[in-house]
């Protein structure tokens, strides 16, 4: 990981908040006895791991990971473009727009974790993985993307997929970019069935596009017929993971979604056949005149749909 | 269990019967539609119960009753732990999964975080609990160290209450005392002379499942004073009523304890209205139903009223967030009078 995003981040902390919860944050990250500290020598500086990571001991960065929210305010970070655009540079897709400062001081602790022996630097996340309580848990996915030897956490990863906890699920299946770099196909399409099961915006995974498959597509079709016979709905903008991969029997429910009463299914239909290649699915589009031409035109896009 | 607790005595519950109780239960069950109306638009803190062993519908009568926010206090679950990987699953689902389930219902969870004076008995098994304890204590939404206390009143659990004493003080946590269900008198008295001598203000002491005999040598030493409504056992809401009215509100409150054993997670509600009926003002009904629970477990700095105190949102995603996630999954309201199944 890069030191430039441990500054970028430590500057959004700083940004939002009290000196004395800077204060507390350096000294947690510096708190070690009798170890140089190059980067924090001058109180108020606020650059702590600047340059360098935090020298504390383990131990003291997994308590001040705990008890956080001891010593920090309860507030929400709104980022600005500018410190988006800084972030993204750097890991596209991480966003913390929208965190708890406890949330991303957490994180920020993290990094300060020191990870040039691979045994202790995992057994020390493992350890927080293991006692975590639920905010804990969301704020150790969060950080995936910036921490060392991605391969070690896919399991969590997963597992977090797993979670009845709907805000550590979030935590790793939305707004965050480690799933889409890391997962197997197979769990990239578990996470975007369990998001679409549970009722929440798929556009808010980073890297639908690019981690669409057949697969994926043919499942939803299944999943969406479940859901018809149960009396139920499936959000229209989910069929947008389908357009690519029409085959004959998607292209009966997209057939199925023209003759819905909902104007969200039609339109999401003709978004769908408008992205196929399959001959089929333009001339069915072509049976809705209105439609077509809102597709065609660019008037209607999926992000009309996205809700 | 008020019929044939003998048979049971090898498996107690929470609470057991003393002869006595059993043949004369000071407590009344009223049914909703007889109170509802009493207590409308109150609102209840449960500062000790035992969800991990209640179901969903109990979440939702709670809810519906009126209940915001609870404590549940580590305790023993019936079954003996024989190794620390359950203890840590147990402590981790105390913030975890049951924190998560009751916000789904509506009820703001906090926990307090300890060893359970029964299982400070295995004491190579304690000695290891004691080391992970710490990384629990300080966690969020934990207010307290409780339950701690005596059970046999041996050596044993002299040792890891005393030690658990040192740890709340060093985290700045208020502790909940479990008091003895056999030789309960002294029992208490020791415990409050123990955290005396440990230097712990009374005022960060909650002194739990108290009675008619040991209330007032609690207060009078500047403990809390909290009182277990538990059906057909130590107290009955009849008799609590009693107490408020020669007590009155200072330094008193109510919980359920309710857990595996027969109890009510309504027990507050109810004993609410019964103090209702009773004559007793508004006013001491909420100090000993909600707000000195509050005032004593607050000293942790751990509860933030806003969270509840005008109904605790379901959907919280949006604090975490900062949009307007939809979430799937289950129903806050009570859904049990619907004959169809949707």
């Amino acid at each position: 990981m890069s030191d430039i995003i441990k500054q970028k981040i430590w500057e959004i902390i700083a940004s939002h908040t009290s000196p004395a919860e800077v204060e507390w944050l350096q000294q947690k990250s510096v708190s070690t006895p009798g170890v140089s500290t190059p980067g924090v020598s001058t109180p108020g500086v606020s650059t702590p791991g600047a340059s360098t990571r935090g020298s504390s001991a383990p131990i003291e960065l997994m308590t001040a990971f705990v008890a956080a929210p001891r010593f920090l305010s309860k507030k929400i970070i709104n980022t600005s473009e500018a410190e988006q655009a800084a972030l993204n540079l750097e890991i596209p897709g991480f966003s913390v727009n929208g965190w708890s400062l406890v949330r991303l001081s957490r994180v920020w602790l993290l990094t300060q974790l020191d990870p040039s022996d691979k045994e202790d630097y995992t057994k020390s996340i493992e350890t927080l993985f293991d006692t975590a309580e639920m905010n804990e848990l969301v704020a150790l996915y969060s950080a995936l993307p910036l921490l060392s030897y991605p391969d070690q956490w896919l399991f969590r990863a997963t597992d977090a997929v797993r979670s009845n906890m709907g805000f550590v699920f979030d935590a790793i299946a939305l707004h965050n970019p480690f799933p889409e770099q890391y997962f197997s196909e197979l769990a990239w399409n578990q996470l975007v069935l369990k998001t679409i099961f549970n009722d929440k915006p798929i556009h808010f995974i980073e890297g639908l596009e690019n981690r669409m498959n057949e697969k994926l597509a043919v499942t939803l079709s299944d999943f969406a017929h479940e859901r018809w016979a149960a009396g139920r709905s499936v959000p229209a903008q989910v069929w947008r993971l389908t357009g690519k991969y029409l085959n004959p029997a998607l292209l009966a429910d997209m057939q199925h979604l023209f003759d819905s009463e909902k104007e969200e299914d039609r339109q999401a239909a003709a978004l769908a056949c408008g992205e196929a290649t399959l001959p089929a699915a333009n001339y069915l589009l072509a049976k809705y005149t209105d439609l077509e031409k809102s597709v065609k035109s660019g008037a209607l896009t999926w992000a009309d749909l996205e809700h | 269990m008020c019929l044939n607790h003998n048979e049971l005595a090898q498996n107690p519950s929470h609470f057991e019967d003393s002869e006595e109780a059993t043949q004369a239960p000071a407590h009344r069950d009223i049914a909703w539609n007889d109170y509802k109306d009493l207590i409308k638009g109150m609102r209840f803190f449960d500062p000790h119960i035992h969800m991990v062993s209640r179901t969903t519908d109990d979440y939702q009568a709670m809810n519906q009753a009126g209940i915001v926010a609870l404590i549940e206090p580590a305790f023993w679950v019936g079954q003996p732990r024989t190794g620390l990987s359950t203890f840590k699953d147990y402590y981790s689902s105390l913030v975890g999964w049951e924190r998560f389930r009751s916000s789904q219902f509506g009820i703001k969870h906090y926990c307090t975080m300890g060893l359970n004076s029964r299982e400070a008995n295995n004491e190579p098994l304690a000695e290891q609990v004691m080391e992970i304890l710490p990384l629990y204590i300080y966690k969020e939404g934990v207010v307290g160290v409780g339950e701690i206390g005596f059970d046999d009143q041996t050596p044993a659990e002299e040792k890891y209450y005393r030690l658990q004493l040192e740890l709340a003080k060093e985290a700045k946590l208020p502790v909940q005392i479990h008091t003895p269900h056999r030789d309960k008198k002294k029992g208490t008295e020791r415990s409050m002379a123990i955290a005396l001598e440990h230097g712990i203000d009374p005022s960060w002491v909650i002194v739990d499942h108290n009675n008619e005999e040991t209330v007032k040598s609690v207060l009078d030493q500047g403990f809390w004073a909290a009182f277990t409504i538990y059906p057909f056992t130590k107290m009955g809401n009849e008799r609590m009523v009693k107490v408020v009215e020669q007590y009155g509100p200072e330094r008193i409150m109510i919980n359920s304890a309710a857990d595996w054993g027969i109890s009510d997670p309504l027990a507050i509600p109810k004993t609410a209205a019964l103090m209702k009926m009773r004559g007793i003002s508004d006013e001491t009904i909420r100090l000993v139903t909600y707000q000195n629970a509050i005032d004593a477990f607050g000293k942790s700095g751990q509860i933030d009223v806003t969270d509840f105190e005008s109904g605790y949102a379901v959907d919280q995603t949006e604090k975490f967030h900062g949009n307007s996630i939809l979430r799937g999954g289950q129903q806050p309201a009570p859904v049990k009078d619907f004959l169809v199944i949707n």
